[in-house]
C-alpha cells in the first residue's frame, strides 16, 4: 500500500505540472507571442501573474507553451526511440551469432559521443529548425539506451523454456519477439522511457539556449537566455524559467521513479 | 620464465586496450566527419542559399559553389573532404577573410580545452574528496548530508543551475564577476570552470563513494589501521588507489556531457572557445569553419576517450574486456 502511495506521488509532479499549463492556456487566453510592448520586463502583477519579458510577452502563458511544447517533444521522442531501440535489442539477441555483439559496440559509440555536436552537426543543414528536427536530431542517439538494455534484459530469453515452445509450435520470429520477448523487457524500459524524457527536455532548452532551437520561438531555453540578458533588471525571468526548466526535467525524472517503483509492485519483489 | 610471460602480458594488455580504442576512435572519427560532411551536403536545403541569403543572385550562388568545389560529383568532394581533413585543411573562413578555417579552430580549442581541463580537476578532486568525507569516519551522522548534497547536485540540471548560481553570486553578493566582464578574465574562467565541475563532480562523488564502500572490510585497510595507521591514510593511500579505475570511467563517461555542457557555458559567460566559435560559424553560415570546429571538438574527445582508456588498463589490469 505505501509502494502504490509513493507511486502515486512519483507521478503527481509531471500531472500537475501539465494540469498547471492546460489551466494557464485557457484561462489567460493570450498567444504566446502577443507582444505589450509597453509592459516590457514588467514585473508580476495580478494581471501577470509572472510578470513579462522582452516585448511584454507574459511569461505564464509562455511558459505553460513552453512547458506543454517540451513536454509533448519529450514523450513522443522517448515514445518513439524505446519502440525502435526495444525491438532492435531483443531482435538482435534472438537472432544471436554475434548480431547483439555488435550491436552493443554501435551503442557502446552512440552513447559515448557528445550528442550535443552531433545535433549541432546536423542541425546547421537545416536553415530554420522545426521541433520535428530536433525530434530526429535526438532520436539519433536515445535509441542506443533502449536497445543497449534491451540486448541486456533478453539474454536470458533465448534459451527460455516459452520461447523454445513457441518456436517449436512455428510462431514466425516476429511473433516470437513482440508477443514473447519483448513483453519480458518491458519493466525497465518504462522507467527508461521517463529518464530519457528528462533528457530531452534538457537537451531541448539547451539547444535553444545556445540559438539552435526551434523557429516558432516558444522554449523554455530561450526563456533561460532572455532572463540571463535581463538577469539585472528583471530577475522574475530567469527565476520562473530555472524553475520550468528544473520541474519539467524532474517530474520526468520522478516519473521514471514513479513507474519503477510500480513495476517492483507488479513483479511481486 | 613464468614471471617474464606474466610481466609481458601485463604490459601487452594496455597497449592491445589502447591500440583497439584507438582503431575504434579512428572510426568514430571517420563516422562524424562523414556525418558532418553529409548533413551540410545531402540534407534538403541549398548550402550557397543559406550562405548567400535568398535575394542572392543565380550567378553569386554559382561562383560561391564552383569555389566550395560544391558543383563536383558528391564523391569527389568527399575525398577531397577527407583529404582536407588529413592536411588539416578546409579550405579558408568564409566570415574571416584572409584566415583559414583551421587557424580560427585551433585558436578557439586552447580556451575550451583549458575551461575542460579545469573543470575535469577540479571535478575529479572534489568529487574525490566528497566520496572520502561520505565513507570516512571524521562526520560521523553528518555524512549522510554530505551525500545527500552530492545527490541534489547530481539531480539538478546545470542549465538550470548555472544562471541561478550567477544570479546569487554575482548579482546579490558580487562575490564572482558578472558574465563577460572583461576586468575578471580569469575569475570568471574559474567561476565557469567551477560549474561545469559540479555535475562531473556529483558523478565522481557518486560512484567513488560506492567503490570505497565495497572496500571497507577489506583485510589490508584493517591490517592497515592495526599497524596504526590513521584512517585518513587507510582511506587515502590504501583505499583511494583501488577505487580509482571506477572513477576514471566515469570520469571518461561524462566527457561528452561535459563537451556539451562547455558550449551552453561558453556562450552564457560570453567566454570565446570552440562553442563560442561554432556557433558563429552556424549562425553565419561559414561552412568551412563549422565543419573544422566540429570534426576539432570530436578528436579532442576520442584523445581523451582513448587517454583514459590506456589509463584505466594500467590501473585495473583485471577489467579487461576481451
Amino acid at each position: 500500500m505505501a509502494r502504490r502511495t509513493r507511486t502515486i506521488l512519483a507521478l503527481l509532479p509531471l500531472s500537475l505540472l501539465s494540469l498547471a499549463c492546460w489551466a494557464t492556456i485557457f484561462i489567460s487566453h493570450r498567444s504566446p507571442g502577443r507582444y505589450q510592448v509597453d509592459l516590457a520586463w514588467a514585473r508580476p502583477s495580478v494581471n501577470h501573474p509572472l510578470g513579462c519579458s522582452d516585448g511584454g510577452v507574459d511569461v505564464a502563458t509562455y511558459t505553460a507553451f513552453a512547458v506543454g511544447y517540451v513536454a509533448v517533444l519529450a514523450l513522443v521522442v522517448a515514445l518513439a526511440s524505446s519502440i525502435f531501440g526495444t525491438l532492435l535489442g531483443t531482435a538482435a539477441t534472438l537472432l544471436g551469432n554475434g548480431t547483439d555483439r555488435l550491436l552493443l559496440r554501435i551503442c557502446d559509440l552512440v552513447q559515448a559521443f557528445p550528442n550535443f555536436l552531433l545535433a549541432l552537426a546536423v542541425l546547421s543543414a537545416v536553415q530554420t529548425p522545426q521541433r520535428w528536427h530536433i525530434a530526429l536530431v535526438l532520436l539519433l542517439t536515445t535509441w542506443a539506451g533502449f536497445a543497449r538494455l534491451a540486448i541486456v534484459l533478453s539474454r536470458k530469453l533465448t534459451t527460455a523454456d516459452f520461447v523454445v515452445a513457441a518456436r517449436a509450435y512455428g510462431c514466425s520470429s516476429w511473433s516470437i519477439l513482440v508477443r514473447h520477448a519483448v513483453p519480458h523487457v518491458m519493466g525497465p524500459i518504462l522507467v527508461q522511457i521517463g529518464t530519457v524524457g528528462a533528457g530531452v527536455v534538457l537537451s531541448e532548452s539547451a539547444l535553444s539556449f545556445v540559438g539552435l532551437g526551434p523557429a516558432d520561438g516558444i522554449s523554455l531555453g530561450l526563456l533561460i537566455e532572455q532572463g540571463s540578458v535581463s538577469m539585472l533588471h528583471a530577475p522574475h525571468v530567469l527565476a520562473v524559467a530555472v524553475v520550468a526548466v528544473a520541474a519539467t526535467s524532474g517530474g520526468f525524472q520522478l516519473a521514471a521513479e514513479g513507474i519503477r517503483n510500480w513495476v517492483q509492485l507488479e513483479q511481486g519483489c | 620464465m613464468t614471471s617474464g610471460a606474466k610481466s609481458r602480458s601485463a604490459i601487452q594488455r594496455p597497449i592491445k586496450d589502447v591500440a583497439s580504442a584507438l582503431l575504434s576512435a579512428g572510426a568514430v572519427l571517420v563516422v562524424f566527419a562523414t556525418l558532418v560532411f553529409l548533413a551540410l551536403r545531402i540534407l534538403p536545403g541549398d548550402p550557397t542559399t543559406m550562405m548567400l541569403g535568398d535575394e542572392s543572385t543565380h550567378a553569386e550562388r554559382a561562383e560561391l559553389a564552383a569555389r566550395l568545389g560544391f558543383d563536383q560529383p558528391l564523391i569527389i568532394q568527399y575525398g577531397r573532404f577527407i583529404a582536407g581533413l588529413g592536411r588539416l585543411d578546409l579550405g579558408a573562413s568564409l566570415s574571416h577573410p584572409g584566415r583559414s578555417a583551421f587557424s580560427c579552430v585551433s585558436l578557439a580549442i586552447r580556451s575550451t580545452a583549458l575551461l575542460a581541463c579545469i573543470s575535469v580537476v577540479l571535478g575529479t578532486f572534489g568529487g574525490v574528496g566528497a566520496a572520502l568525507l561520505c565513507v570516512g569516519p571524521w562526520l560521523g551522522k553528518r555524512a549522510a548530508v554530505v551525500h545527500g548534497g552530492v545527490l541534489l547536485v547530481a539531480a539538478v540540471p546545470m542549465l538550470a543551475l548555472a544562471p541561478f548560481a550567477t544570479w546569487v553570486l554575482a548579482v546579490k553578493s558580487s562575490l564572482v564577476p558578472l558574465p563577460g566582464d572583461p576586468d575578471h578574465p580569469i575569475a570568471g574562467l574559474l567561476f565557469a570552470a567551477t560549474l561545469l565541475a559540479l555535475p562531473l563532480g556529483a558523478q565522481v562523488a557518486r560512484i567513488g563513494r560506492v567503490a570505497l564502500l565495497e572496500q571497507r572490510h577489506a583485510l589490508f585497510l584493517h591490517t592497515a589501521l592495526a599497524k596504526g595507521a590513521s584512517s585518513w591514510r587507510v582511506w587515502s593511500v590504501h583505499a583511494l588507489p583501488v577505487a580509482a579505475a571506477p572513477i576514471l570511467v566515469v570520469v571518461a563517461s561524462q566527457l561528452g556531457s561535459l563537451l556539451g555542457g562547455a558550449v551552453v557555458l561558453e556562450r552564457f559567460f560570453e567566454q570565446p572557445g570552440l562553442g563560442t566559435l561554432m556557433l558563429e560559424a552556424y549562425a553565419a553560415r561559414d561552412f568551412p569553419v563549422l565543419e573544422a570546429a566540429i570534426v576539432a571538438a570530436g578528436l579532442l574527445f576520442v584523445l581523451v576517450q582513448v587517454t583514459t582508456t590506456g589509463l584505466t588498463a594500467l590501473l585495473d589490469p583485471r577489467g579487461q574486456r576481451t
